[in-house]
Parts: structure tokens; sequence; C-alpha cells
């Protein structure tokens, strides 16, 4: 198990260098560079070319395209960032102070709605053809295909506006000391994320359940005599687990890349704000950052997938 | 009939119906049998005439749109006799006794073992449930099941998980995971039908050696009459739902009453008769369970048919064991 690992590992180096490339590529085809976001476009129009082309090469542009890349990725792996083009804050701080709160929202709704999810989908594929299962059927196709934003509206006009229960967004105040006094606002956006992860895991929860339960296995574990809670959770769930699990994996890096939506219609200051503002701003060196990030994710939750379906499953062990 | 004393599981009159599209289909219309101790029942007969709903029945593992109608499986325990029938599905009572007393194999041991859990382990669960062995005692009895049944290595294969096993070993797992509690009756749906004909005989043998050794009651189930003729001790021919003639294996097949059997008999290739041989195929082919024959279900292809077969055949005894459910038993048994 612990070479399956450390060899996956071994994987992710050459892959991550890969799409740094990749990603640094696709800023290169981007029209302009960063002297033309600098200068005002007014102030552009009577600046002297010469004056131009000696900023360009003082701020390393002229250089060739691979040269420029080293010296961006050698930086990137001593844990330099660089700066933003917009304030010139270092982005590592930025980073710093986002990544914690879009961590908070998204380990919440995971967590939340991987235990609903499959407790719901377990219950919706035991009382199969039952009104049970019929309501959360339909709750689940209306979580899944209802868009983010609406849910997120809905639930502030309700619980934040009319009711008053929770606070409209945002995520801290000043005389906020204790996780216990923001923890009203995290409520509404965590629920709101929560919402589709949660539809979207109790369909497959329940789908995988029932395939499982089909199983020839389910009418041998239930012939030793077991009893029925047996039979469902170790013998059925356990074998069900494994495509929720890369269901569940795969939403990962959504929402470390930061809910873009949610935390915009929360005003949650997180990445996934971040970067909107960053984009709006034309502020290159951040969105590649995040990029960056988001990029990075992805291939942390497929490691973490990979390792956890081993786990779970043992035919998935490689080359054991 | 044989002495009670002798008698593991008694079946009398037991109607099984399944209910699909609010239709009722009389899968096991009226079956009566006895699982000796000690011995083989064989019950044979075509793809769906009620051989695994038969064993479904006894265990207690019907699907949801069936149940029990109508009359009685009698578990004779040393506690005294139990009836099965009257038992809650999935209640304590009925667990206890499925796995531990009345045990069961299946038809494909690719599919019957859980892939996540290995070998050990699902043979550990059945230990740990009926006779709360655990730990140390339950890996050593685990080894030593395995071992019986013939798995080469089983204190390091009893770590495996199922898909290193092969087929064959597979099904030793299972007859392995089934023997664990010794149980008094084992009830084999096909258990070979998966499995290629060399790894088939060693299973039988082995089967054939539990039987001796612990004096399980064996029901085995099985369309091959090759099987029946070298395993059993008592035979059950079944026909759409009923048992059209039941009796010890000399008498089966030896003096075959009911022309279903006959039919059988004659449509089994004999190895050295060369390839020209003569192998009849039964003509037509089963009746729609849910739109059947009125009388006797086998009349439309068969050619002892007369009129009478309009009607439903009681059973005949022919002997005190060997019993036939047709009109004209006398006729075709007295036919070469």
């Amino acid at each position: 198990m612990l070479t399956y690992i450390i060899r996956r590992v071994l994987i992710l180096i050459p892959m991550a260098f890969v799409i740094c490339f990749l990603v640094y590529c696709g800023l290169e085809l981007t029209p302009g560079d960063a002297v033309s976001h600098m200068i005002n476009p007014d102030a552009l129009g009577s600046m002297d070319p010469a004056q131009i082309e000696a900023l360009r090469q003082s701020l390393g542009l002229g250089q060739p395209f691979y040269v420029r890349f080293w010296s961006w990725f050698s930086n990137l792996i001593q844990g330099n960032f660089g700066f933003s083009t917009n304030g010139g804050v270092p982005i590592a701080n930025i980073i710093a102070t986002r990544l914690p709160a879009t961590l908070e929202l998204a380990s919440v709704a995971l967590i939340f709605s991987t235990v609903i999810g499959c407790l719901l989908g377990i219950l919706s594929a035991l009382s199969r053809g039952s009104k049970a299962d019929g309501a959360l059927t339909v709750v689940g196709m209306l979580g899944v295909s209802i868009p983010e934003f609406f849910f997120g509206l809905v639930a502030i006009l309700v619980f934040a506006l009319n009711l008053g229960w929770f606070p409209v967004g945002g995520r801290s105040m000043p005389s906020y000391v204790t996780l216990w006094d923001r923890l009203p606002h995290l409520v509404l956006p965590s629920m709101v994320l929560s919402i589709m992860l949660t539809a979207g895991v109790m369909r497959y929860a329940r789908s995988s359940m029932l395939d499982a339960l089909s199983r020839d296995f389910i009418k041998t574990a239930r012939s030793k005599g077991l009893p029925e809670w047996r039979v469902n959770l170790l013998h059925g769930f356990r074998v069900a687990l494994t495509p929720v699990v890369v269901l569940i994996g795969f939403r990962l890096p959504v929402l470390i890349g930061g809910s873009v939506i949610i935390e915009q219609v929360f005003q949650w200051p997180g990445i996934g704000n971040e970067f909107i503002s960053a984009v709006r701003s034309q502020d290159y060196p951040v969105v590649m950052t995040i990029a960056l990030l988001s990029v990075m994710a992805v291939l942390v939750a497929s490691l973490i997938v990979d390792v956890l379906t081993a786990l779970i499953d043992p035919r998935v062990r490689l080359g054991e | 009939m044989t002495d009670v004393q002798d008698i593991a599981v008694s079946v009398r009159d037991l109607k099984t119906f399944f209910y699909t599209n609010n239709r009722c289909n009389k899968a096991l219309n009226g079956v009566s049998f006895d699982i000796k101790k000690g011995k083989t029942l064989c019950i044979v007969g075509e793809s769906g005439c009620g051989k695994s709903v038969t064993a479904a029945s006894i265990m207690q593992l019907l699907p949801t749109l069936s149940r029990i109608e109508d009359g009685q499986i009698i578990y004779h325990a040393e506690r005294g006799d139990i009836a099965l029938h009257a038992l809650d599905k999935n209640g304590k009572q009925m667990r206890r006794i499925r796995g531990a007393e009345i045990a069961m194999i299946f038809q494909d041991p690719m599919t019957a073992l859980n892939p996540v859990y290995s070998v050990g382990y699902q043979i550990k669960e059945t230990l740990k449930y009926h006779l709360k062995m655990t730990g140390r005692a339950a890996q050593q009895k685990a080894i030593s099941l395995l071992k019986e049944m013939g798995i080469a290595l089983p204190e390091k294969r009893v770590n495996d998980f199922p898909h290193r096993y092969s087929g064959g070993m597979r099904q030793r797992a299972m007859i392995a995971m089934a023997m664990a509690c010794s149980p008094k009756v084992l009830i084999a749906d096909e258990p070979t039908t998966a499995l290629d004909v060399t790894i088939q005989a060693q299973i039988f043998e082995l089967m054939d050696k539990l039987k001796r050794d612990h004096g399980t009651g064996i029901m085995l189930i099985t369309h091959d009459m090759g099987v029946v003729a070298e395993l059993a001790d008592d035979v059950a021919v079944m026909y759409m739902g009923n048992i059209v003639e039941a009796g010890t294996v000399d008498e089966v097949l030896r003096n075959p009453s009911h022309p279903y059997t006959k039919a059988l008999l004659a449509s089994v290739p004999v190895l050295g008769r060369g390839r020209h041989q003569d192998i009849k195929a039964i003509r037509g082919s089963t009746p729609d369970p849910l739109n059947r024959p009125k009388g006797c279900q086998f009349a439309d292809r068969c050619d002892f048919a007369i009129a009478q077969c309009q009607v439903m055949p009681p059973e005949f005894n022919m002997t005190k064991t060997h019993r036939v459910m047709c009109w004209r038993y006398q006729e075709v048994s007295a036919h070469g």
C-alpha cells in the first residue's frame, strides 16, 4: 500500500511540471503583455516606442519564452509566486488570507454532503419504489438541476432578509474573536453549496447501492444468516462506496478552486471571489496562481481518490 | 416413508408463488420430499422448473415478489422440529438456522463472494455470528476449513481476496464458508455449472467426502444426469413446479416411470457410442408458466399422452420410496 502511494506521488511531480508549463503557455497566448496592462492606453499612445521597449527589457519580457518560463517556475518552486499587478501585494499573502476561507466553506460542504448524501442514498435504495424513495428522487433531481445561484438568492431572501436568522453575507467582522462568532456567516453559503453536492451524492449512492444489492454476494451474505444491517451496509454499501468516493473526490478541486458563484453571491472572501476580481482587473499573475492552484487541487484530489479506492476495493491495488 | 430419525428436512406440499405484473406464477405447485442425514438428494429438471425456488424457499431467501403460499418445511433439529415456513424471513430464529444448520452454496462462485473482503474475513463472519468465535481462534478455524477443502497454503491464502482465487478455488472457499458451522444440511444450487469438468469432479468428490465425514444431508440441484448417477442417493425429477418422479437413484434411473424422466435420460449423450448416436431431444418447449396447460404439465410434449392427461394426475406410489405423477406410469415403466 505504501509503495502504491509513493509511486502515485512520484507520478504527480512530472505531471505538475507539465501542467505548469501549459498554464504558462496559456498566459503567453493571451494578447498583450504585462506592460500593456501597466500603462494607461492614453499614455501608451504618446510614449516613445524605445521607452516601452526599455521597460519591457527591464522587466525581462524581451527574453525568449523558455527563459521566462524557467525564471517563473524556479521562483514558483521556491514559494515565490510573484506580486499582484494590482497593488503590488505578494500573491503568497493573498492566497494565505483567501485560502482558509475557501477551505472552511469547502470542508463543511463536503462533509455535510457526503454524510447526508450517502445516508439518503442508502435509505432511498433500501426503500426502492416507496413514497420516500419517490420524494427523494424528485428532491434530488431538483437539487441537481436548479443552479446554485438561484438557491443562494432564495436562501438570502428567506433566511437572511425575511426571517433574519443568518447574516446576508461576508465571513467576519472586526469584533469577532472565535470561530463561534463567525459560525452564523458560514451556515447559508455552506448549506447552499451542499445542496447540489448532496443531491448528486444521493443519486449516485442510490444507484450504486441498488447495483450492489442486486449482486450475488448479497444473497451469499444473507444465506450465511447475517443480520440485515450487516448485509446492507457491510456487504452492500461497502461495494457501492467506490463510485461514490470517485464522485466526491472529483468535486474536491471545484470546492478548493473556490466555488466562484457561491462566494460571489454571499460575498465570501475566498479564492473564488479573488479569482473574479483578478480577472476583472486583468491581474494576470494572480489569475495564473489561482489557476495553478486549481490544477494542483485536481491532481491532489485524483491522488486522494486513487488511494481511497485502493483502500476500499482491493482489486484496484495496481502492481501489488 | 423412511424413519423420521434419519430425516433432516422434510418438505410437504410446498407451494411458492411469484407475483409479477399482477399475475401469479405458481413456481412450486405442491412439492414434497425429504432431505436425509448423510445422504444426497439430487433435484433434476430443466431451467425454470422450480429447482432454485425450492432451495430459496427452504432458506427463506425468496425475492420480494414471491412467497410460500402453502405447505410445510420442517427442519428436524436436535432440539426439536422447527417449522421453517412459519418463521419470519429475516427474523432471529431463521438467521440462526440459516448458514449454521442449513447452509447453501451457489451456482457462480465468481460472483458469489464479496470482492472487497478477504476470503478469510468472509468465513470468519459466519464463525462470528453463529459460533461467537473471533480473533485467533476464528483465524485458525478458517485456515483449517480451507485446508480441509484442499486449498494449498491455507495460512497465506486465507488473507487473499477472492479475485486472486481461481474459479474452482472460489467454489472451495464457498464450501468452506458453508461448512464453517458443520451444518446438518447443505443445499448446493448447481455448484459446478460455472466450472470446467475436471474441477467439477473435484468439487463433487469434496462434497461426497463432507457427506461421509460430517453426516451432512445434501440437496444437490443439477440438470446433469451424469452427476445424478454419480452422486445421488435419492432423486427427485421436477417439471414445471412439480416433482413428477422421485425415488432412490436405482429406482429412478433403472426404472424411469414418468415420460419426462425417460426423455431426460434419452437425451444424454453416452461416451463410446460414437458421434452418430441418436440423442433424443425433448420435442417442444416448456410451457409459459403464466399460461399453463390444464392437467399434466408435460402432456403437450409427451409421447404417451392420452385424453385423461387433461386432468392433473395424482401421485402414484410404485414402491415405498418410488413415486410418480403420471396416469400411465405402468405402461411407461414397462415400455423398454
